[in-house]
């Protein structure tokens, strides 16, 4: 009998000195990203990351863009929060910010110069009312792409300087039966990035940062209902079924030469260079969203925001989960990640003239550096409510269900509701 | 004997604990969420007393949803409790062999055995507007003007839906209403035999009398289906277009995990709750009656 008591005494002992010896040796800091496509990228970082710091464990997870919307909300609820995430800066952190999950990274950027690494451009994005609270992984931009066989087919000698022309050009293209533009909007995300350039370049800047301002925003200025008569001149050009294809359907057929433009991200160029028919790989090219003279808002502006990662507001430790940030959207890592995924973070001159980097690459990734300002994407950079009152009547309106007085409408009542929620 | 009657007590007590922290309990705290202003992730509540109930009310949306489920329990009733039960008395009937009776039992039954999520995804590609099978079927029949974006069309899109529903479930009513129809006892049938009754007479006379239990249970559990739907819509449509398509359990995850109100989708859910159970009630009504 004794001796059955001294086993099971020695037993629990070895249980739990186990324990004690684990949560005394390691750190573990929880990592949740966006990017199920690209495991191998993030499985090597943290490999490296955990080779220079032994101490520390990194407990990877992701979740794939759309559904990551969603769970990111459900996750900072528990005491299972992750200790550094993904997040757009926007509204979208924004109101992480407001309910403290996201933790003041200033004093550590200010440091010892680590602030000082970074593009100012890129990392501005990530200040909310004059503090820091996260630091770019991969910098972005909207541009039209463009098959230069099917312009060339068209008799189109230069690329669109102005909407009108634009529509000119989308006229010459639709003449010899090619569809000028390839656009799949079934998540509405797709439309945002139409909507809020033509937003930005029709409206002064002020009126729109105070649209912008979920306890401020009336969105009552006429230039958003004339920014929508633009969006319903581009409609016709457009391949049938917008509102029933993925972005990636809309992709495929410009990426197989049955479509002559796109506006695509300058981060799709690795794929397209990977995917597209072999006469589009040889005979693409860009142009940024042509000016509307007759606008009120700057036309050198770029739409496009860097996307980054944050800290939890709530981490036990924050010491090791900054460490990671740093080295996650530090120099080391963005070599890789220009190497492995073809994508630029925000670090200065994180790749040289001697690194093997495809000119495509380069070339999009400098209309992102010589924009004047960047606009952030229209749907992270509003309140989820008004956005989904914008997204349904943009459904409709491309389908020609509603008419861009209506769309606005619907907004402003969203927005007024939203504003309650503030006073 | 008194201590024998005790026992049993113990013997179902793990099951009920389970039954009433799993089940009962979050009914009731569900109930007392939807008095309050929350999200997911602050701990900020704010008392609202029954004020969502009333802006639910007020919700153009919760009418749609409310008018989705009502389409769906109508076309449910149709397809998976009426046709299945023309398929179950024809598997019956004479005029199938042995052989294929087994064969199409199995063939109707087995959609209802894949995941709905896998179904769903297969009826995305098939009313996918260009790659999609319908679309190349009417191609092929020369129907080409009826090619629409089956899922993305506020006037197919609902029905189109439903339809993946009747594919999949009516083989499964089907077999439950065989089940019941193998119960009846065979004399009878001898006896309308020697009667001279018609096989439409049978049917009529004595199938559908016989199954009449089975009706009532299947009616129910089609009924309350209807109403519970969220994945059919979610992986289809998601709600779309234009909240065309939303149902009770897509408009209640649409406020609390899109809008991020926790409250709001809490007081969906009691109503979801108050529909279905009302219906278990007049289940359990019915099918009492038909007992005595």
């Amino acid at each position: 009998m004794n001796k059955k008591i001294l086993v099971l005494l020695v037993l629990c002992l070895l249980v739990i000195s186990s324990f004690l010896y684990a949560a005394d040796e390691k750190v573990q800091i929880k990592f949740l990203h966006r990017w199920t496509q690209y495991m191998d990228y993030f499985e090597e970082i943290v490999k490296e990351f955990e080779e220079a710091h032994p101490n520390i464990d990194v407990e990877m997870q992701a979740i794939s863009n759309d559904p990551f919307k969603e769970k990111i909300k459900i996750v900072l609820g528990t005491n299972e929060a992750p200790d550094v995430f993904f997040s757009w800066p926007g509204e979208f952190t924004n109101r992480f910010i407001r309910a403290d999950k996201v933790l003041d990274i200033t004093p550590y950027l200010e440091e010892d110069g680590w602030l000082e690494t970074f593009i100012p451009s890129q990392i501005a994005p990530f200040i909310y009312e004059g503090k820091y609270y996260g630091t770019p992984f991969r910098l972005d931009g909207k541009v039209f792409f463009y098959n230069k066989v099917l312009f060339e087919k068209a008799g189109i000698e230069k690329v669109p300087g102005t909407f009108d022309e634009l529509i000119e050009d989308c006229q010459k293209l639709e003449k010899i039966g090619v569809t000028p533009i390839a656009f799949g909007n079934i998540k509405p995300w797709a439309v945002s990035h139409y909507i809020g350039t033509l937003n930005q370049k029709m409206v002064t800047d002020e009126t729109r940062y105070t649209d912008l301002d979920p306890a401020e925003g009336t969105w009552t200025d006429p230039g958003y209902v004339e920014a929508l008569e633009k969006y319903v001149e581009l409609i016709p050009y457009f391949n049938d079924f917008v509102n029933a294809l993925t972005h990636d359907d809309a992709r495929a057929t410009f990426f197989n030469s049955n479509a002559a433009m796109m506006y695509l991200e300058i981060v799709e160029v690795p794929e397209l260079e990977m995917y597209a028919g072999d006469e589009l790989k040889e005979n693409w090219g860009v142009f940024v969203f042509p000016d509307i003279p007759e606008g009120k808002g700057n036309q050198n502006y770029l739409t496009g925001y860097p996307e980054g990662f944050v800290v939890s507001g709530t981490t036990k430790h924050p010491e090791e989960a900054v460490e990671f940030l740093k080295f996650l959207t530090g120099k080391t890592a963005g070599k890789l990640e220009v190497e492995m995924l073809g994508w630029i973070n925000g670090i200065k001159n994180v790749v040289g003239p001697e690194d093997n980097v495809p000119k495509g690459i380069l070339e999009t990734v400098d209309l992102v550096l010589n924009a004047e300002e960047m606009v952030n994407w229209l749907d992270s950079s509003l309140s989820a409510k008004v956005w989904d009152a914008y997204s349904v009547q943009l459904q409709m309106l491309t389908d020609g269900y509603s008419t861009p007085e209506k769309v606005m409408e619907a907004v402003q009542k969203a927005a007024a509701e939203v504003r309650k929620e503030f006073e | 004997m008194r201590k024998k009657n005790k026992t049993y007590l113990l013997y179902i007590l793990p099951a009920l604990l389970f039954i009433i922290i799993f089940v009962y309990v979050p009914i009731f705290q569900n109930f007392y969420f939807s008095l309050f202003n929350m999200n997911s992730y602050t701990d900020k509540w704010t008392f609202v007393g029954l004020s969502h109930y009333l802006n639910i009310v007020k919700d153009p949306i919760f009418y749609t949803a409310l008018k989705n489920n009502t389409l769906y329990a109508v076309f449910s009733l149709i397809f998976q409790v009426g046709f299945g039960l023309f398929l179950a008395i024809l598997l019956d009937s004479k005029f199938v062999g042995k052989k294929l009776k087994v064969l199409f039992r199995n063939i109707y039954f087995l959609p209802s055995l894949i995941s709905i999520t896998a179904v769903a995804l297969m009826f995305y590609f098939i009313y996918n507007p260009n790659i999609g099978m319908l679309n190349g079927f009417l191609d092929m029949l020369g129907l080409g003007q009826w090619k629409t974006a089956w899922l993305a069309n506020p006037n197919t899109a609902i029905y189109s839906v439903i339809a993946m529903s009747q594919w999949q479930y009516t083989g499964y009513i089907m077999v439950l209403l065989l089940v019941a129809i193998q119960k009846i006892p065979k004399d009878l049938y001898e006896a309308a035999e020697i009667d001279g009754a018609s096989e439409i007479q049978k049917a009529f006379h004595i199938t559908i009398p016989g199954v009449k239990g089975m009706l009532v249970a299947t009616s129910i559990i089609t009924v309350i289906g209807s109403f519970k739907l969220f994945t059919e819509v979610y992986v289809t449509t998601g709600g779309g277009p234009y909240n065309t398509t939303q149902v009770l359990g897509t408009y209640m995850y649409r406020s609390a995990f899109l809008f991020d109100e926790m409250g709001y989708g809490s007081a969906v859910a009691v109503i979801i709750f108050i529909i279905t159970f009302t219906t278990s009630l007049l289940q359990i009504k019915l099918s009492n009656r038909n007992k005595g």
